[in-house]
């Protein structure tokens, strides 16, 4: 594997992963990139004839608004015209799954807790025609400009941005539906940057569940009832998951929803480390990088009664 | 709530670009200070609220300055004060650079659009068009 990163780490994980040498392996390969097309500007074949006269090769996925990057003549995505129009967004396949798992409606109001830089945010307001509202919120300041920008640069004007801490604030209103996509130890991103990769240690991933269970109780009480909630992670340790799902069910009284996706996943895990979690995680989701050549992530979608 | 109601920012939407009442009505005119931002949203949450929707006007000059962004969202609604340039001038106006011509509009800010593309803000002299695009939107020598 040449000068790569041990990812030894990820033996703990050989029980879980279906095909783990091939896991392995893809861990070491560079992620392509994928690109979103905004759809509220632009229609996905003329941004695919557009991008293809300057010499990009793309490779639609099924009939989703998407496009692998086969081969490009610039060294990022990015830089290009189209790019600064705010006519498509780069975006890993594996990021788009949790607004589609959560099927924000036009005219509904969404709360999208941890917002930025708002991959998944522009992604709901596309699907939600520029209507309905969605409160998108971070932490922090420089975070929320990243969120801005890409707001504006996409033409979003459904979104109210707020500052907020997602464990404790008060957002004022009941939401139809909620997304928290969490902040996480990230093991399901190395690809990006290998190199810059540290291994998490048991104590980084019981304090990130920590974390992500306090904003998902905070965000759950803002969901109406009858409404719907996804959390997501980009990480494969079952505890910042299935965990924080178990937490859900057993704690705040919610229900696991199963539900379908336009990529291969694995259901999630019922048991880790001696630990068994509520039987209905198995309704989660798991997709790999080995699965569809894109990051790792983790989706559960829940109801509140 | 910190934000008011504009009437002159959908006023002057109105009155210099000829925008629509039917496309004006999607949005509300929320000011706070020297911005006004268009919001499309349905629910202003209470507390504060860093931005609701995106800025579409600055207040902080002499007249009413639109923003490249509102312009691009609004842009292929406008039927007034609008300046088509060639395809091939859409670089050096995206790089901020100036684009000489005459065209039917008055002088003050315009939008510019070019072939399919609403590129943004300009300032039209009444003999040439001056660039208004921000510099983090402005084409760099990297791109395509």
């Amino acid at each position: 594997m040449g000068d790569l990163p041990d990812f030894g780490h990820f033996r703990k994980y050989e029980e879980i992963i279906p095909d783990f040498d091939s896991f392995l392996e893809v861990l070491g390969r560079p992620q392509p990139y994928w690109i979103r097309v905004n759809t509220l500007r632009i229609e996905v074949p003329e941004l695919a004839d557009r991008l293809k006269s300057k010499g990009f090769c793309l490779e639609r996925f099924g009939s989703l608004p998407v496009f692998r990057i086969v081969g490009m003549p610039v060294r990022h995505p990015g830089a290009t015209v189209e790019h600064s129009l705010g006519y498509y967004y780069v975006q890993d396949l594996s990021s788009m799954m949790p607004p589609i798992a959560l099927a924000p409606q036009p005219g509904e109001a969404v709360l999208d807790i941890a917002a930025a830089p708002g991959s998944k945010t522009t992604q709901m307001a596309e699907m939600m025609a520029n209507t309905g509202t969605i409160v998108a919120n971070d932490v922090s300041r420089e975070r929320i400009a990243a969120l801005v920008g890409n707001l504006e640069r996409l033409g979003i004007t459904n979104v109210a941005v707020t500052l907020r801490d997602g464990r404790t604030a008060s957002f004022g209103a009941e939401f139809d539906r909620v997304l928290v996509d969490a902040p996480c130890t990230g093991e399901g991103v190395v690809r990006k940057n290998p190199h810059g990769f540290r291994a998490p240690t048991e104590r980084d991933h019981r304090s990130f569940a920590g974390l992500q269970r306090a904003i998902l109780r905070n965000a759950y009480r803002h969901l109406r009832r009858g409404g719907l909630l996804v959390y997501s992670t980009c990480t494969l340790n079952p505890l910042e998951n299935e965990g924080v799902i178990h937490f859900a069910v057993e704690n705040l009284g919610a229900e696991v929803l199963p539900f379908s996706l336009p990529i291969p996943h694995s259901p999630g895990v019922e048991e880790w480390n001696g630990r068994e979690f509520h039987p209905h995680v198995k309704r989660c989701a798991r997709i790999y990088p080995h699965m569809v050549d894109t990051g790792g992530m983790f989706i559960g979608l829940l109801r509140k009664p | 709530m910190d934000f008011s109601e504009s009437p002159e920012a959908r006023e002057y939407f109105r009155e210099r670009f000829g925008i629509p009442e039917e496309v004006l009505r999607r949005y509300r005119f929320l000011r706070r200070g020297k911005y006004v931002w268009a919001f499309s949203g349905t629910v202003l949450i209470p507390g504060r609220v860093e931005h609701a929707g995106i800025k579409a006007l600055s207040l902080a000059g002499a007249t009413p300055k639109p923003t490249t962004a509102f312009l691009r969202v609004i842009g292929r609604h406008t039927t007034k004060n609008v300046v088509r340039i060639d395809r091939e001038d859409a670089p050096a106006f995206l790089r901020g650079e100036e684009v000489s011509g005459r065209w039917d509009a008055t002088r003050g800010y315009v939008i510019v659009v070019a072939g399919n593309d609403v590129l943004g803000c300009g300032f039209y002299t009444g003999h040439s068009l001056r660039s208004m695009v921000p510099r983090e939107y402005r084409m760099e020598d990297t791109w395509i």
